[in-house]
């Protein structure tokens, strides 16, 4: 037990070291130290997740509280900095508002005379993010050790760069066992800093609106968190700040504004509309920065704190009110990515809308729908990480930002456009995780259709509405690179550099290993964590016609290793596979051999948005007012 | 054994191409698909697809912009194939022949298994012409069948509006298809 | 284990039926049209002659997607007759399609993008319909499971708007008259499939038979466990299909949107609701 507390802190203290040792050692020492960090990190993360046997609490000596308390304020202090040198109204005031609810907070700590609170719990929830956050970003980290070598600035902020998605990893891995909410506030808005420092990055005037946007919308998460804690020290029955304590009293006392506030955070930095706008902001830092927040850390935050609330708010109006919401977001956020050309915009979109699944799956708190939503995390996450390492890709190597011109990529960058492929593939087909997260999810809001007299009935429409336009979606922005002409017959795969090729491969096997390995992940890996989630056993078991039962709900193990022989292998033979014995014609056009330029279908959405987003503030006014009544 | 090549027979698949004319043959194949005549009951279709197709149905006489496409869209279907030439000006280049934009009869460029008579040819002649055509093509082999020109004469394009490409490099059938 | 074998035998015989479906349909369609029509084994000549074509291909990844296009579709019946999931069902019936729209992509043919992306619009046209459709049957049967489906009682009794909705989609699906864009044969010379020929044309070709049996089981299960009503449900929507496709004319991809989401979505889920409050 002292050994698993041991390696957890060690997983809090290592990328902040190995970044401070980037930021001395010369160049080539540095990406060995950084690689290796990152091995070491994703083996501690298995190693925790094997020999894990029951939840533990960590326990930091009391001055520690103090630390963080001043660590607050010196943070509050930057962000005032950043407000006067951007000259930002919006993230001034938000300044004050939280320094004002941090004094008010402060105040009643002192009068208030709690036991002490361990300020670390770990379960399998946070092994679960663990395994996330460190693999996944480990590899964006290797990654961006070439893609920012590339880039045009001084080797000092490359450094940097390379420093701030280290110690943001460390920040990640607190955030998802920090027990202490006032721990967790710190936590968090050390993940809005770093997000502002990422999107700032590139220093001209679109990174900084979109650093000063995403620095604002997340403070507004920030002070939803401190309203939380108020509430929950001023309101009798919580007089907490635990985590756990808030959420397995929360029963017993019946009012739920504190939760309600602590998931307006999630939502927030879920980036679900109105809030969207902050995400799809941050496409103009470096396209690690986009993987790194769209897939595995940053936004992950969402669908982990509304895991955690699901014991507590399964079944109220709290959680109908977040169904509605994401219900709505994942249909509007497809239908908006529709109109996008720019590639990483619709990586972004998609990203929006799969979220609403996820936090989805999440309120509504079965024991299938938890499976869900570890499955739709644990698979999106790598799907989109691969996506957007291949958007750098894109961008270094073919110089291609635009959908629209990846016209030909399929016959200068087969490999690339493979991926591209691949990734799209296996978030909306079966037997790719993604998909068995769209699939399981129909099926739940179906089954609970009865138990909530059709309420939910809008928001499965709207489910099965968006899960078809993402499919076009999909479809359109494969459509335009995958052509390739008769002449290109045999495929020679394109050289980039061994960092890029090593990373993308990584994730590709560990896409498909996910699939063939998904019933074993499933007995052994989500039923688990998901009984961890709800503090009750989850059964998940083996039945005796080829088949896994999740709860209620069954997964046949036939049909997926056929789809998987249908799918991803014939993809992969389709590349390779040459009939020698045939001949070959040119393309038919009517007799002609011109060369054409194709385009997609031109879906005209975009003025949708501002509606959508409108829509969206009504739902969160919904979430705050029906918790409130 | 079970012979696939009777089967060609009873599955005739029509690909439809004017190679210029005046539109009056081509009324006349679309009425041969009409409930009148019924092609289909012979098991045609006019696919419109020369990848998927057995007989080429070519009205008028062969134009300067048309060559190439014509030719072009004969490579494209597979062997085995019959050319039936509908009418006098794709046998001949009829009226039209000896015109400034007019090459001639289709047999100067693509083998033509079956000429079908006539200024406009009647449904019941085409149906008559591709019942001779069906013959020819269960004697068919699946050779490739080469086109008959062009394959050394240089093809200047004369206006480059339309296609800037250089057709001899790509027109040596001879020896690429 | 008996069970399995029949259904095995029928797997197997799968093709041989839609291809039979087929030339019937041929012969209906041209008896609606006061012609002669073709035999009704005239499907099998087609079969078989285009088995003696040239083998002739655009590239092989092309040829290659559209055979897998076949077999998954032969996959996703196969599931449909051994009583897997229906939403499964539905899905893996989505990646069939899905590899012939990537085989349409994979050219750089004009035509055959268009079909393409077309064939992409008409899976939003109807897949959110075929999915209302399992949730209601869900609602009102308790199990996604089609062979407790085909056990329970007949369902076209408590859900007539499904069906209607299910009728009005199976157009787009089949890529029938009035809403045939995706193939549109005057207009873009059959779609995503026009550079297959020979051999790898015949995937396609049986592929488009088994698709035939996957709409009619899909309307089949609506009998439940009155096969009699089941297969007059069918015999119903062949004739209606038919008369259907010869009668009307081809709508825009627009309209047909439009049509499958402010008309047939709207009807599922009335129904829907209704079992619901029932």
């Amino acid at each position: 037990m002292r050994s698993l507390q041991l390696l957890v802190l060690s997983l809090f203290a290592l990328p902040p070291i190995a970044g401070l040792l980037l930021l001395i050692l010369p160049k080539v020492l540095g990406r060995i130290v950084t690689i290796l960090s990152v091995v070491a990190l994703s083996a501690i993360s298995v190693y925790l997740f094997v020999n894990f046997d029951k939840p533990f609490q960590i326990l930091i000596p009391g001055y520690s509280d103090k630390a963080v308390m001043i660590a607050d304020v010196l943070l509050l202090a930057y962000f005032a900095f950043i407000a006067i040198k951007r000259k930002s109204v919006l993230v001034g005031l938000l300044t004050i508002g939280q320094a004002i609810a941090l004094g008010y907070l402060i105040k009643l700590l002192g009068n208030h005379e709690g036991g002490i609170h361990a300020q670390f719990y770990v379960d399998r929830l946070s092994l679960f993010m663990f395994l996330l956050i460190n693999i996944v970003s480990g590899i964006i980290a290797t990654y961006s050790l070439q893609y920012i070598d590339e880039e045009d600035c001084s080797p000092y902020r490359k450094k940097f760069f390379m420093f701030t998605m280290l110690w943001f990893i460390g920040v990640m891995n607190l955030v998802v066992s920090a027990d202490n909410l006032e721990y967790f506030f710190l936590f968090f808005e050390l993940t809005t800093l770093a997000s502002y420092i990422f999107i700032s990055f590139r220093k001209d005037k679109e990174s900084v609106t979109n650093a000063l946007r995403a620095l604002w919308m997340n403070q507004i998460g920030g002070i939803a968190i401190l309203g939380a804690m108020i509430f929950s020290l001023s309101t009798i029955g919580y007089e907490t700040l635990s985590f756990q304590t808030l959420v397995t009293s929360a029963h017993t006392v019946g009012l739920l504004l504190p939760l309600a506030l602590l998931a307006v955070a999630a939502l927030i930095k879920g980036a679900q509309m109105p809030f969207s706008s902050w995400l799809l902001g941050a496409m103009v830092a470096p396209t690690p920065v986009s993987a790194l927040l769209h897939s595995s850390t940053m936004v992950k935050i969402a669908p982990f704190i509304i895991l955690r609330l699901a014991p507590a708010i399964k079944g109220t109006h709290l959680s109908l009110a977040i169904i509605a919401l994401t219900g709505f977001v994942f249909l509007a956020a497809a239908i908006s990515a529709l109109a996008q050309d720019n590639f990483k915009r619709i990586l972004a979109f998609s990203t929006v809308s799969l979220l609403g699944l996820m936090i989805l799956m999440a309120a509504i708190g079965t024991q299938t729908a938890i499976v869900t939503s570890l499955i739709l995390i644990l698979f999106h996450g790598i799907s989109k990480c691969m996506l957007f390492l291949n958007a750098g890709v894109l961008e270094k190597k073919f110089h291609l930002k635009s959908a629209l011109d990846m016209d030909k990529l399929a016959e200068s960058g087969p490999f690339t456009s493979f991926i591209v492929c691949i990734g799209f593939i296996s978030l909306m087909l079966p037997p790719f995780g993604a998909f068995i997260g769209k699939w399981f999810s129909i099926e739940i809001l179906g089954s609970t259709l009865r138990e909530t007299r059709g309420l939910t009935a809008l928001v499965m429409l709207a489910i099965a509405c968006g899960g078809a336009v993402l499919s076009l979606l999909y479809f359109k922005v494969m459509g335009l690179l995958i052509a390739r002409s008769g002449e290109k017959d045999k495929v020679t795969f394109e050289t980039t550099h061994p960092l890029y090729n090593i990373n993308l491969v990584l994730l590709l096997s560990l896409i498909l290993a996910g699939v063939i390995c998904l019933p074993f992940l499933l007995i052994g890996y989500f039923g688990p964590v998901a009984s961890d989630v709800l503090g009750s056993a989850v059964a998940v078991d083996v039945q005796s016609n080829f088949s896994i039962s999740i709860g209620n709900m069954s997964f046949p193990v036939i049909p997926m290793i056929l789809a998987f022989l249908v799918l991803p292998v014939s993809l992969f033979i389709s590349l390779f596979v040459r009939f020698k014995k045939v001949d070959r014609v040119k393309e038919y056009a009517c007799g002609e051999k011109i060369d054409y330029k194709f385009n997609s279908f031109y879906f005209d959405t975009e003025f949708l948005l501002p509606y959508f987003k409108a829509v969206g503030l009504v739902f969160f006014a919904l979430i705050i007012i029906l918790t409130v009544i | 054994m079970f012979e696939l090549k009777k089967f060609r027979k009873k599955s005739p698949w029509i690909l439809h191409f004017n190679a210029g004319g005046c539109n009056g043959c081509d009324i006349e194949i679309l009425a041969c698909l009409a409930p009148k005549y019924d092609i289909e009951r012979f098991g045609m279709i006019n696919t419109g697809n020369p990848k998927q197709s057995d007989i080429l149905l070519i009205t008028g006489p062969v134009t300067k912009r048309t060559r190439e496409r014509l030719v072009e869209v004969y490579n494209q279907m597979p062997e085995p194939k019959v050319v039936v030439c509908c009418g006098s000006c794709a046998s001949t280049g009829g009226i039209f022949r000896g015109m400034y934009n007019i090459e001639g009869g289709v047999d100067q460029f693509i083998p033509v298994d079956v000429y079908v008579a006539g200024c406009a040819c009647r449904p019941e002649q085409i149906i008559d012409g591709v019942v001779v055509a069906l013959g020819i093509l269960e004697e068919k082999t699946k050779e490739i069948e080469k086109t008959i020109k062009l394959a050394n004469k240089p093809v200047v394009e004369e206006d480059g509006q339309v296609n800037r490409r250089n057709m001899p490099a790509e027109l040596t059938y001879e020896t690429a298809v | 284990m008996q069970s399995i074998i029949i259904l095995s035998i029928l797997v197997l015989l799968a093709p041989l039926v839609g291809g039979l479906v087929y030339g019937i349909e041929r012969k209906v369609k041209a008896r609606m049209q006061n012609r002669m029509g073709p035999n009704i084994l005239q499907p099998f000549y087609d079969f078989f002659k285009l088995a003696d074509k040239r083998l002739v291909m655009v590239h092989s990844t092309h040829a290659f997607l559209g055979v897998m296009h076949f077999i998954s579709i032969w996959v996703a019946v196969a599931v449909l007759i051994f009583g897997g999931d229906l939403i499964l069902v539905i899905f893996l019936h989505l990646l069939s399609t899905a590899l012939l729209i990537m085989g349409g992509f994979s050219t750089r043919s004009i035509f055959s993008h268009l079909g393409a992306n077309r064939t992409a619009i008409s899976i939003l046209a109807y897949e959110p319909v075929l999915i209302i459709m399992a949730v209601s049957i869900y609602a009102v049967n308790g199990s996604f499971q089609i062979s407790s489906i085909i056990g329970s009682e007949p369902l076209l009794y408590k859900m007539p708007l499904t069906f209607i909705a299910l009728l009005l989609i199976l157009p787009i699906k089949l890529k029938k008259s009035p809403f045939d864009v995706a193939e549109a044969h005057q207009e873009i010379a059959g779609g995503a499939e026009i550079e297959y020929s020979g051999i790898f044309f015949e995937a396609i070709y049986t592929a488009k038979w088994l698709d035939y049996i996957f709409v009619y089981a899909l309307v089949f299960l609506f009998g439940g466990s009155n096969y009699l009503l089941g297969a007059g449900l069918v015999v119903g929507t062949f004739i209606y299909l038919n008369a259907l496709d010869n009668s009307s004319a081809r709508v825009d991809y627009r309209q047909m949107l439009k049509f499958s989401y402010f008309v047939a979505l709207p009807v599922a889920f009335i129904n829907l609701l209704i079992t619901l409050f029932n």
